[in-house]
């Protein structure tokens, strides 16, 4: 079922003379983890925008084709109404933190739809458990490191309960280990919840194993789009210049070489296994 | 950096710190309305006396001798100031006649001189005690439960977090461009204060750019989607409030008694006798 739907959807910053997305259309299913990826500036963070409604209601601009999330026809709907049903987890940990305390950060969503305290607190402290920083509740988030910032921004949306999370590059602030740690904490919401999960990366190789979908955007287009073993082993997305995981590397040069591997390996531990098997039968 | 230093807030918890911002803020204006209607040292000196207990239990001595030590070229003004005035406008009210002559006159002077500058003392001393031991998430709480209107307490808490932030950019900025051989110290004063604008520029660029993402990280969270908000954490009067109060009030009743009834002797004719 798809819960979210794009046609021929063009989108123009206020002054800027050409879109910086242009004619996307997309079909993005209930429970999907998609990554997002393409060369910087080719419009990702701006599709991000459009899909919670920050894009037209607070960029304003010109958009154009049609745009549906969680059943809701963007244009027609507040930025706050979107909220209940999309959430957005941005690229700075620092700018997206602006209590003084973990709890209070993670409430303020629930606050502005004017939820009860009591059930406010269950909310909040199932948010923090979720994200696995339980015992950072009453600390000031601008004290924490930047995982555990990302870790809080991360359950301040997770607790309005959306249907789909947005998290766009949440990661290029953090170190490998960090990273990996944010992509558990988002696999296990994909995983357990079902919350479509939509996220944007450069550093496909430590993310591409939980996806089911990959897009490729290229300068403001959608040019691939599809799941991580056809697009990581076509030709197509090695001229975008996509950051395709070393495994799958490894099998297109094997196969260049006359080895072929029996399927396309996104993960180190895949491409052992079929690397094993190729070896047996040699 | 050490102005910076004093907005940086630790969480501390002390039976002070945990008191209703509300009722502490009734607690220092009680103190400011008897240090106004006082002009006695010895008055003075007892309303200087019962902070002092607030400072130590909380235990924010080293903060509070600092806020004093700051206000000190302030009380230095104050007390020549009265004194000067006292010499040469000597009123029959405080018992001194024109000119000041006698030792007994010089001394009235002094006492009246050190008690105005105590005035001065107390209110600092007391104000500084109050904000010591509050937290600006409970002083935000304290102005929304008051009917203060929530964008304006959003601001508040918001710019005492960004503060220290802010803070730390100006100082990696200044260090960045004191890299590229800007040279801040040099010059008139004319040329000092023009040598920090390739710093503001960044700084507010930057300010600007953060504010916006703020901005857009609020509204996908849902600001405004509701009339009344509610609000995660509410202040409730403990019973240590009550008592509190129940001092204030008291306190309060006790200083007009004496203010009306009393007269309070000054320290000159107490030892004099
Ligand atoms: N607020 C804005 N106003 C005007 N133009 C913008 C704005 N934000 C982005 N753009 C332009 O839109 C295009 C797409 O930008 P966008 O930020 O969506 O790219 P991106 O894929 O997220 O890049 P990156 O990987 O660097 O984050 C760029 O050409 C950019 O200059
Ligand atoms: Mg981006």
């Amino acid at each position: 079922m798809a819960v979210i739907k794009t046609n021929d959807l063009t989108y123009t910053y206020p002054g800027a003379t050409k879109p910086s997305i242009e004619k996307v259309s997309l079909t993005i299913n209930k429970g999907d983890f998609v990554i997002l990826t393409g060369p910087s500036g080719c419009g990702k963070t701006t599709l991000c925008r459009c899909f919670n409604g920050l894009v037209p209601h607070f960029y304003n601009g010109k958009l154009e084709g049609t745009l549906t999330v969680a059943g809701l026809d963007v244009a027609e709907h507040q930025i706050y109404e979107l909220a209940r049903h999309v959430g957005l987890v941005f690229q700075n940990p620092e700018n997206q933190l602006f209590a003084l305390s973990v709890e209070k950060d993670v409430a303020f969503g629930l606050e502005n739809f004017a939820m009860p305290r009591e059930e406010m607190r269950k909310r909040v402290e199932w948010a923090l458990k979720m994200a696995g920083i339980s015992e950072l509740a009453e600390r000031p988030p601008h004290e924490l490191s930047g995982g555990q910032q990302q870790r809080v921004a991360i359950a301040s949306v997770l607790a309005m309960q959306p249907d789909i999370m947005i998290l766009d590059e949440p990661t290029s602030f953090l170190d490998p280990l960090g990273a990996e740690k944010i992509f558990e904490v988002i696999n296990d919401l994909n995983k357990k919840l079902g919350i479509t999960t939509i996220l944007v990366e450069h550093r496909l190789d430590l993310a591409a194993k939980y996806a089911n979908h990959v897009i490729v955007m290229d300068n403001g287009k959608v040019a691939l789009t599809g799941s991580p073993r056809e697009i990581f082993s076509s030709e197509e997305a090695r001229l975008i210049g996509v950051g395709i995981p070393k495994a799958t590397k490894l099998y297109q040069h094997l196969k260049k070489n006359g080895v072929e591997l029996k399927s396309v390996p996104v993960t180190t531990e895949e491409a052992a296994n079929l690397l094993r098997e190729v070896l047996k039968n040699a | 950096m050490s102005v910076f230093e004093g907005f940086k807030f630790r969480k501390v918890s002390s039976v002070v710190h945990n008191l209703d911002p509300r009722v502490k803020f009734f607690f220092v204006l009680v103190l400011f309305v008897m240090a106004v209607l006082f002009t006695n040292f010895l008055a003075l000196l007892v309303l200087f006396l019962v902070p002092l207990p607030f400072v130590f239990v909380a235990k924010v001595n080293r903060q509070w001798l600092r806020s004093l030590r700051g206000a000190a070229l302030l009380a230095i003004f104050i007390f020549a100031t009265n004194f000067i005035f006292g010499y040469f406008y000597p009123t029959s009210l405080s018992g001194i006649t024109q000119p000041v002559d006698t030792l007994f006159e010089y001394v009235v002077l002094l006492e009246r001189s050190v008690a105005m500058t105590l005035r001065f003392v107390v209110l600092i001393s007391s104000f500084s005690v109050f904000f010591l031991t509050t937290s600006p998430d409970h002083l935000g709480l304290a102005l929304q439960q008051s009917h203060v209107p929530y964008e304006f307490c959003f601001a508040f808490t918001t710019a005492v977090r960004f503060v220290p932030v802010l803070a730390d950019e100006a100082q990696t900025i200044m260090d960045a461009q004191k890299a590229r051989g800007l040279e801040l110290e040099r010059g008139n004063l004319f040329k000092r204060v023009r040598n920090y604008i390739p710093i503001l520029i960044p700084l507010i660029v930057n300010a600007i750019r953060r504010s916006l993402e703020l901005a857009e990280s609020m509204e996908s969270r849902a600001w405004g989607a509701s009339k009344k908000r509610t609000n995660l954490y509410e202040l409730k009067l403990k019973r240590a409030d009550y008592v509190l109060v129940v001092i204030s009030v008291l306190m309060l009743i006790c200083a007009v008694y004496v203010w009306l009834f009393v007269p309070v002797p000054s320290l000159t004719t107490l030892l004099s006798l």
